[in-house]
């Protein structure tokens, strides 16, 4: 009885000893859409990671004899015997009377697929350089060459979506991220500059951000992406773009810091600090930042999807991130027209991928939400 | 008895007497009116820096105007002479100092004297200098989409407020309802699914079951005879998808945060207090929820505009609509800059000129913002 | 239902249904009101006084599931049972505001803050006593002059936040008061107003009980205002009623620990220099689970082992009015129960646990 009552107070004291981020990570946990969404998340990221291993073939490579091919089925039986997973080879038949194309499987031979293959050349992390791709195809049952899997079929130039959907989330996922932390910091700064100076200082800042929250976000970015100069390299595109994407976002953030730091920066215990000879900069960023970091962690995963379907509209128009390097935007301008969708729709498989990383950053920012509210 | 205000003295001391005009006119004496006067003067160096802002995104683009402008006539196969060159350098200022140029760009802008060549060719006192990309005075092309782009933004609007309102409302009052959880997720998807691809997927099913993609808001004979009365219903027709898809995603905006605001308002104090008064419940809900919960939106009302025109220039594209969104994405791949930075700053203006209205409507609808002189 | 009664409460049970489980705020509390009378409902936070009073106009949250009978002398439904009336129908709805009315905590969110007073007080006016514009507003203004808002003209078309605190309550108690209720109940209406503005309202509401004649549950947890206030007083704790007599009667003779802690605590004036105000030892337990024992238990200086801890007590007359709800009481009355209870736990110690409590 006696060590019951002690355990219980025991868990009793844990709980209100419990710091804010372990309290929140408890209820975070209790959130299954949040906990779902980081899982798909992680997965997502894992993937960009490891998209050079895990897609079998690399960003350019392609085949003509594949051009607009849908994704490549696999079959297990060959002629009526069982063989494991496997694929046969495109062949395109001309048909002489009419010059119309006709694209079927060549059944005369298989193609085993295979884990661990060697492919293109790549450097695992950007460091040890490796040809081993996770899976590929083999070679055929007659010792035939060339068939391909096309998990999700291909473009107008032969390339593998699948391929490119995944090297292409090293972009797409990771320049929002970058822009999120970079806008983060910027508005923080900002922000607290205007809230805790006040004056003429905050008012300036008051004016700009709502200078640039009243410009129309997408025609503010299509015409600062005009002026990023073109063929210039994949890594410099990168940085102009997230640049971009951080130059519209930190607003909102500066204004929520604004606020807090108003309602703030009157207690008394940041009166103490200032009394006790605590630099301002370290006022700000030990003792008024952590009371609302929960609050700003929230609007940073709630501003990641805006800019992922922000990139992906710019790529798109061909205004964010130009070929030959690729995101998911890229990918989906080959879906520009009805009639691309009527006869590929394959090539809207991109947008899925976009869709599960939007939703998924949303819940998850509405379960932080919810963690992180103390009244619930 | 204790606090009397003294600023309302000679305000009500006839009150029974006085007829619903003159209570409007004293309402406007006092408070309004100081209150319009104020958002009216900070609407001056917003305007200002928006001008400052543009005038830089118009200044990135590597390359002056000029050699942009006879890139574009060499293209035509015209050829150049240097004279001309530095004569049109001399016109547009671009020899000047930057600080100097932006001076002489607005200044044109505001009033271009009688005197001037310009003036003698085109009749107008606002120089908003030459488009090469359409061959015309800047103003003419933004003028010439402007009237339809205000009009489809418009019906948009209309559309988003008449579906989210009650569909918010629906949602707060019946909380974890299955009706509840259906809006919420067709909200996360239109939030998650870029417009352009839902545009594009929408026409496709339009071809699908009615053989008519429904693309371009006009149809063959509309762009003849011009829309009358008799086709204005072909007109709306074609306004279906683009009110479905820009729509949507801001819809989904409004329910989230409309609901989130009825169910803060729910819980407030005020509603048991109405409630122990014997106030029906739907009354509860409607005068005093919603009345209070419809504050934020009206204030919003600046924001949704802004989205609308970002959502509308991507999606203008797609679907070939003749508004501004397609003639911005011209301009900027042709590095027309005069004529992009004309329609960021229309855009913009009219975004701060429905701040402004928005702000005035909430002063109107909310008692403590009169009082307090507002500031947001 | 005695005629001389306006209100009984019988067994009232408040469940909460929350995401944790099944938490039971208000357990089994009985008690009546005579005609004009004014009973003091004490207690900590959190013990169940503020869902009690919302059980009865009907006005809790969804959560909150109220069951048990409060029956109530209607004028226009004769006598009837509160909680079996559609807690959003037209019934119990003519008997808010027009026959019950409640006053609340804080009053600066009583109102809301979009409309002005004047719309706010005349709204009950509308509803329940006359559709005339003319002289249902006539009707407000008169009430807010009686509660003592002066410059009523100005003020009626005055929003809250032009007015303070103390004017504020007045408003509400006035919006209260428009249709001449039978019952008042005031949920801690001066907690939030500081002392002096505490005492005027105060005032007020005793002359306006006078004036209008009316019952008034009164809840609070400050024994100072008690004693000016009631004329009889009932001490909750953890959902129960512990101890209940008449004002005078309490503060002179309590008999449940619990009253004694609670009266301890108060500072007299006159009292010793060095001696410490007396406090209650720990805090009230969760009422969630709840085992099977004295709630006050944890925190009784008067407790029996094996018996606090075993059995809850229920409330017995201990004198003519005067009701408490403890094993350790010199009392016959107590006595006796103690002594049952003992063996009935001695008679089932063995085989199964279930009764005890409720003997």
């Amino acid at each position: 009885m006696m060590w019951k009552k002690k355990k219980k107070q025991k868990s009793n004291e844990d709980y209100y000893l419990a710091s804010q981020w372990t309290l929140m990570g408890r209820k975070l946990k209790k959130h299954k859409l949040a906990k779902l969404s980081m899982l798909i998340l992680l997965i997502l990221y894992l993937g960009a990671l490891f998209a050079d291993f895990l897609a079998p073939y690399s960003l350019e490579e392609f085949d003509a004899l594949y051009k607009n091919s849908a994704p490549t089925s696999i079959h297990v039986m060959h002629e009526g015997k069982f063989v494991g997973p496997f694929v046969y080879k495109q062949e395109k038949v001309i048909n002489k009377a009419d010059f119309s194309v006709t694209i079927s499987e060549d059944t005369s031979e298989y193609y085993k697929l295979k884990f661990f293959v060697h492919g293109p050349e790549y450097k695992i992390l950007g460091l040890i350089p490796c040809d081993l791709h996770l899976f590929g195809v083999g070679q055929g049952s007659n010792g035939g060459t060339g068939a391909k899997i096309m998990l999700f079929g291909t473009d107008t130039l032969g390339r593998d979506i699948f391929s490119r959907v995944l090297l292409g989330s090293r972009i797409s996922l990771t320049i929002p991220f970058a822009s999120a932390i970079i806008s983060f910091f910027l508005g923080v700064t900002i922000g607290s500059i205007s809230g805790y100076f006040g004056g003429a200082i905050d008012i300036v800042i008051q004016r700009i951000i709502e200078v640039i929250g009243a410009v129309p976000q997408i025609p503010l970015w299509m015409a600062l992406s005009a002026a990023i100069p073109p063929g210039i390299s994949t890594i410099k595109m990168y940085f102009y773009i997230t640049i971009i994407l951080s130059f519209i976002n930190w607003t909102g953030m500066a204004r929520v810091v604004r606020g807090k730091f108003l309602s703030l920066k009157n207690e008394d215990y940041v009166m103490a600090a200032r009394l006790s000879g605590v630099s301002t900069w370290k006022i700000i960023w030990k003792h008024l930042v952590p009371g609302f970091m929960s609050y700003l962690i929230v609007s940073i995963t709630l501003g990641i999807p805006g800019s992922i379907v922000g990139e992906t509209s710019m790529s798109y128009l061909g205004l964010g991130i130009k070929s030959p390097a690729t995101s998911w935007g890229v990918l989906l301008q080959e879906a520009s027209s009805v009639t691309d969708v009527a006869s590929n729709p394959h090539k809207l498989i991109p947008i899925i991928f976009v869709t599960i990383a939007v939703l998924a950053f949303n819940f998850l920012g509405d379960g932080i939400r919810d963690a992180a509210d103390p009244y619930k | 008895m204790e606090e009397n205000a003294s600023k309302s003295k000679s305000m009500h001391e006839d009150l029974p007497k006085k007829t619903l005009w003159e209570s409007v006119c004293d309402f406007f004496k006092k408070d309004l009116v100081q209150y319009i006067v104020k958002r009216l003067l900070m609407f001056i160096p917003t305007l200002l820096l928006i001008s400052i802002l543009v005038f830089f995104v118009i200044q990135l683009p590597p390359g002056d105007y000029v050699s942009a402008h006879i890139a574009a006539l060499a293209t035509e196969g015209e050829i150049v002479d240097a004279d001309y060159a530095a004569q049109l350098r001399a016109d547009y200022g671009l020899d000047l100092p930057i600080h100097e140029q932006y001076i002489k760009w607005i200044k044109d802008i505001i009033w271009t004297p009688t005197d001037s060549t310009y003036y003698r060719l085109y009749g107008s006192h606002h120089n908003w200098k030459y488009s090469f990309a359409y061959g015309k005075d800047v103003w003419d092309v933004v003028d010439d989409r402007l009237g339809l782009t205000i009009l489809v933004t418009a019906i948009i609007m209309i559309f988003q407020y008449a579906v989210s309102l009650p569909i918010a409302v629906y949602a707060s009052t019946h909380q974890y309802s299955v009706g509840d959880y259906i809006s919420s997720v067709i909200g996360f998807l239109g939030a998650a699914i870029p417009n352009f691809i839902l545009a594009i997927v929408l026409m496709y099913l339009s071809y699908k079951w009615t053989g008519n993609a429904n693309v371009g808001l006009f149809s063959q004979e509309m762009l003849q005879n011009g829309v009358h009365l008799y086709n204005f219903g072909e007109f709306l027709k074609r306004m279906i998808i683009p009110i479905i898809v820009i729509g949507t995603s801001g819809t989904c905006g409004i329910i989230r945060s409309v609901r989130a605001q009825m169910l803060d308002e729910v819980g407030r104090q005020y509603t048991l207090t109405a409630r122990a008064k014997g106030v029906p419940e739907r009354t509860i809900v409607m005068k005093y929820c919603f009345r209070a919960a419809i504050n934020p939106t009206v204030s919003g009302l600046g924001g949704v505009l802004s989205s609308l025109f970002s959502g509308s220039t991507v999606t203008a594209m797609v679907l070939n609509m003749q508004i501004q969104g397609p003639v911005l994405l011209k301009a900027l791949q042709a590095q027309d800059m005069y004529l992009a930075g004309a329609i960021v700053m229309v855009q913009a203006v009219l975004v701060v000129v429905g701040i402004l209205l928005s702000d005035i409507a909430l002063a109107f609808l909310d008692p403590r913002i009169r009082y307090s002189g507002g500031g947001r | 239902m005695n005629e001389e009664n306006i209100l009984e409460v019988k067994d009232l049970h408040v469940d909460i249904h929350m995401t944790e489980g099944l938490l039971t705020a208000v357990r089994g509390v009985n008690f009546e009101m005579k005609k004009g009378e004014t009973l003091g409902l004490v207690g900590e936070s959190g013990c169940g006084k503020s869902l009690t009073c919302k059980a009865i106009l009907g006005i809790n949250d969804k959560k909150c599931v109220p069951s048990g009978q409060i029956l109530f002398d209607s004028e226009g439904l004769g006598k009837v049972d509160l909680l079996s009336l559609d807690q959003k129908g037209q019934e119990i709805r003519s008997i808010r505001g027009k026959e019950i009315s409640m006053i609340f905590q804080e009053p600066m969110v009583a109102f809301s803050p979009m409309y002005t007073i004047g719309n706010q007080i005349n709204e009950a006016t509308r509803l329940h006593i006359t559709k005339d514009k003319k002289k249902s507003k006539e009707i407000s203004m008169e009430v807010m002059r009686k509660v003592g808002i002066a410059n009523v003209e100005k003020r009626y078309n005055q929003y809250p936040h032009e007015f303070s605190g103390g004017m504020l309550q007045r408003a509400l108690i006035a919006m209260a008061l428009v249709c001449n209720p039978k019952m008042l109940i005031a949920d801690e209406p001066t907690t939030a107003l500081d002392v002096t503005i505490q005492a005027q309202i105060l005032e007020l509401m005793k002359s306006l009980q006078k004036d209008f004649n009316m019952a008034i549950l009164f809840i609070t947890h400050d024994l100072g205002v008690v004693a000016k206030m009631c004329d009889r007083v009932a001490v909750m704790y953890l959902g129960k009623i512990v101890e209940s007599a008449d004002a005078s009667e309490i503060y002179a003779n309590p008999q449940h620990p619990y009253t004694r802690g609670l009266i301890g605590s108060v500072h007299k004036i006159g009292s010793k220099k060095e001696e410490r105000l007396f406090s209650i030892e720990g805090t009230v337990p969760l009422a969630m689970n709840l085992p099977k024992a004295c709630g006050f238990y944890d925190r009784c200086d008067a407790r029996i082992e094996g018996l606090c801890d075993k059995a809850e007590p229920d409330l017995v007359e201990v004198a003519p009015g005067h009701k408490i709800a403890c094993f350790n009481c010199p009392h016959e009355a107590c006595k006796a129960q103690r002594a049952k209870v003992e063996a009935d736990l001695k008679g089932e110690a063995i085989p199964k646990k279930e009764e005890g409590g409720k003997a």
